[in-house]
């Protein structure tokens, strides 16, 4: 293997594939590249066994071949070169050296046949606006558990219909449920993956490189998903188990409802919550004639209390909510007023953003207990 | 064994101070020694030390008056209390009775308060507001209490009596040996004023060494020292100690307290391996653990049973949860398939659960919960009312009938 390529993009690259490369691995092949020199391309693979990414630039090459590289150290190395073209070339013993003018590297690989196969791509099955796919995400991904106890909540559900897409996501407590209508040509089956925390973040960083008006194609096959955006391919293994019900779950009859607006109720919410349990971050939230009374108290800290006013006609409640669970949210809703609309002290309440009707973006927390 | 921690969870620290019931602090005196002393009563009067052999490695864990005289005290390298009185009786120690005796004791204590915390295996803090009509005005009930644990265990022990936990605690240290004294409130400030500032819960041999240094010596010079100048010096442990100073409890002093995990055993009167009495004390136990899961906000992620058989060979295995709890049916599930997964058949002296991993969590509702659940949350919460006032042992669960005593 020996190969050309402009520090530039080769450093694009490299960057995408730092997301999937384990940091703290007890595989040893895991922690490297995979470099593939073929045509005039060069291919990186990274792979942490659930979540691969694939991808490539152009390349002079001067002899095909491969080799395995350290991922974080070559990273390093070529941001810190200057914008030059760097020369990659295979040693015995699978060591690659590295030569940028008169700076000279050598970095110990490890054979190649070592590293994972990655899956090929199948037949696609539809492509997704990265705009969308990346606002889906952005709405939902907080909401996933971290518990590992909790497997199938590790991840968020997708859902693709011929005529709209869905994500959900929930770790017991919250949930946060985001669609839209698009039409899928091609699509005739509705398909129901769950997709790892992970990997999520990738497709974002993937749906991001795509641009606002890029398209990433999507496939699956029984334990993998794939999406491509032109010459980058990332594929997650599927999470197993299943995902709850959580249609059974969604608020109907939730008719106490209050408007606020999404900056005042956020800074609202960030304050008083400063004064909460620092465990239980729970908040006291009543709705009463004069709009909100949010209020929360710490033995250690203190107390908060502070009203938002707004007009409000429905009987008066009082509930208590995990304030931390509250901030993800009005973090990733958009600006301007938000519905919030309660039963009862024992039932979950439903937020939604009403200036973000083309994602009906819905997020349901479980009162606490106060 | 009354309810650990439960003190700090119901009662919170601005209460403790405009309560002025008075908080007992109740010190048994060289517990370990005394213990032994039960045993070997021609030990009485000569200098015993508990833990170990003086030509062994190790710290004494107690030490009688006796030997306290030579200048050992607990925590002293063995090897060095040897040195200082070599005709001293080393005894090794025995930490299963010495909770036996400390779980009687508990149950002595629960008689007097239903609010209870066992600060450590050999001391507790009661909460007495409220006890007036059945053991008449706190210091009565503290005499008798003293007066109480002396016939009942024959072990010396000490008490204080004050407004504060914090006076209460620098009041038994006082009365030691075999004294009670009683700081009536207002009077705090007179009764810390000569004492040295070691003889404060917390101050160690650094903070004291840093006082010295601002020529502050004993709890009246403390006292006088504007709460703004210490927090300058010490930060947020200025605060605190501004607040012991004048005999007050600081917020760290309950906040620390938390406990890390909760156990409960039971050494059976003669081994058995009777199937249902075994089953039957886990239940028992699982339900007196959940309950001080529930007191103190606490939700458990493991469960573990201890079973220790005729002949001292202990079992001990853990399971973790899914997700965290304090539901009495789910905990006793758990125990129960660890207990028939493990019991050997075999005659069974000791058995024990211990709930560890503990979290706050208990008050968020899950959106996928079970029907069941939020039902199990009310009879919890009902049971839970319901033992506050009558005890334990009026209601409980099937499974540990005639198990139960009211302690």
């Amino acid at each position: 293997m020996e190969f050309t390529v402009k520090k530039y993009d080769l450093l694009a690259e490299l960057n995408l594939t730092q997301g999937v490369v384990e940091r703290k691995t007890t595989i040893p092949i895991l922690s490297h590249l995979l470099c593939e020199a073929k045509g005039n391309r060069v291919t990186l693979t990274a792979t942490d066994l659930e979540l691969s990414i694939r991808t490539s630039c152009e390349a002079k090459i001067k002899k095909e071949g491969a080799g395995t590289i350290p991922a974080k150290k070559l990273l390093e190395l070529v941001r810190l070169l200057p914008e030059a073209e760097i020369r990659f070339r295979l040693l015995e013993n699978h060591w690659v050296q590295i030569t940028s003018d008169r700076r000279n590297y050598k970095m110990v690989g490890m054979a190649k046949d070592n590293f994972p196969a990655i899956p090929a791509f199948p037949h696609p099955l539809v492509k997704i606006p990265a705009g969308i796919l990346s606002s889906l995400i952005a709405r939902t991904a907080f909401a996933i558990s971290m518990e590992e106890s909790r497997y199938t909540l590790n991840g968020a559900q997708l859902t693709l219909k011929p005529d709209m897409i869905a994500m959900v996501a929930t770790d017991g407590h919250r949930l946060a449920l985001a669609e839209t209508d698009h039409s899928f040509a091609g699509l005739s089956n509705e398909t129901r993956p769950l997709v790892p925390k992970k990997a999520m973040t990738e497709i974002q960083r993937l749906a991001g490189e795509a641009g606002e008006n890029g398209q990433i194609e999507f496939a699956r096959d029984d334990s993998h998903l794939f999406f491509q955006v032109e010459s980058r391919l990332l594929i997650s293994r599927i999470l197993t188990g299943q995902f709850p019900n959580y249609e059974a779950v969604l608020p109907r009859d939730n008719n106490k409802k209050i408007v606020l607006e999404r900056n005042e109720f956020n800074d609202a919410v960030r304050r008083v919550s400063q004064l909460a349990d620092q465990r239980s971050h729970a908040l006291k939230f009543s709705v009463g004639q004069e709009g909100v009374e949010l209020s929360a108290s710490s033995p250690e800290y203190g107390e908060a209390t502070e009203n938002i006013d707004q007009e409000y006609g429905g009987e008066p409640i009082t509930i208590g909510f995990n304030g931390q669970y509250l901030l993800d949210f009005l973090a990733a809703a958009p600006d301007g007023p938000i519905s919030v609309e309660l039963k009862d002290e024992q039932s979950a309440g439903q937020f939604r953003p009403l200036a973000d009707d083309q994602y009906r973006y819905r997020y349901i927390i479980m009162p606490m207990r106060i | 064994m009354p309810r650990l921690a439960h003190f700090r969870a119901k009662r919170e620290a601005s209460m403790l101070r405009l309560d002025t019931t008075p908080i007992l602090h109740v010190d048994m005196d060289a517990f370990f020694v005394s213990v032994e002393l039960l045993e070997r009563p021609e030990l009485r009067g000569q200098p015993v030390v508990v833990g170990g052999q003086p030509n062994r490695r190790g710290v004494v864990s107690a030490a009688s008056y006796e030997a306290r005289r030579y200048g050992i005290h607990s925590a002293m390298p063995l090897r060095t209390a040897g040195k200082l009185c070599p005709h001293a009786i080393f005894l090794d120690g025995r930490h299963d009775l010495y909770a036996e005796w400390s779980d009687r004791m508990a149950t002595i204590l629960s008689r007097f308060s239903p609010v209870v915390e066992m600060a450590s295996i050999d001391e507790a803090y009661l909460d007495l507001s409220g006890t007036g009509r059945l053991h008449g005005p706190p210091l009565a009930a503290a005499h008798a209490l003293l007066t109480e644990i002396g016939a009942q265990t024959g072990l010396p022990c000490s008490a204080g009596l004050a407004r504060t936990r914090l006076v209460a605690k620098v009041g038994s240290d006082q009365a030691k040996p075999r004294g009670l004294v009683w700081v009536p409130a207002g009077a705090e400030a007179k009764f810390l004023e000569p004492l040295s500032v070691r003889r404060i819960p917390g101050i160690g041999r650094v903070t004291e060494a840093a006082l010295r240094a601002m020529g502050i010596e004993t709890v009246g010079q403390l006292a006088g020292i504007p709460e703004e100048r210490l927090q300058e010096f010490f930060g947020r442990w200025g605060t605190a100690l501004y607040r012991k100073a004048h005999g007050e409890d600081s917020y760290e002093f309950i906040v620390d307290a938390e406990p890390k995990s909760i156990s409960h055993s039971h050494t059976f009167g003669s081994d058995t391996s009777h199937r249902p009495a075994l089953e039957s004390m886990l239940s028992c136990l699982c339900q007196k653990g959940a309950q001080r899961l529930r007191d103190a906000c606490l939700d458990a992620c493991t469960v573990t049973l201890r079973i220790r058989y005729a002949g001292f060979r202990t079992v001990t295995r853990s399971k973790t949860l899914s997700e965290p709890t304090h539901l009495d049916p789910v905990l006793l599930a758990t125990l129960r398939r660890l207990f028939e997964r493990h019991w050997e058949q075999r005659p069974v002296r000791l058995i024990g659960i211990e709930f560890g991993r503990l979290s706050h969590g208990v008050n968020q509702m899950g959106l996928f919960d079970p029907e069941w659940r939020e039902k199990l949350e009310r009879l919890a919460r009902a049971t839970d009312q319901l033992r506050d006032r009558f005890g334990f042992a009026k209601v409980q669960f099937g499974g540990s009938l005639g198990c139960a005593k009211d302690h």
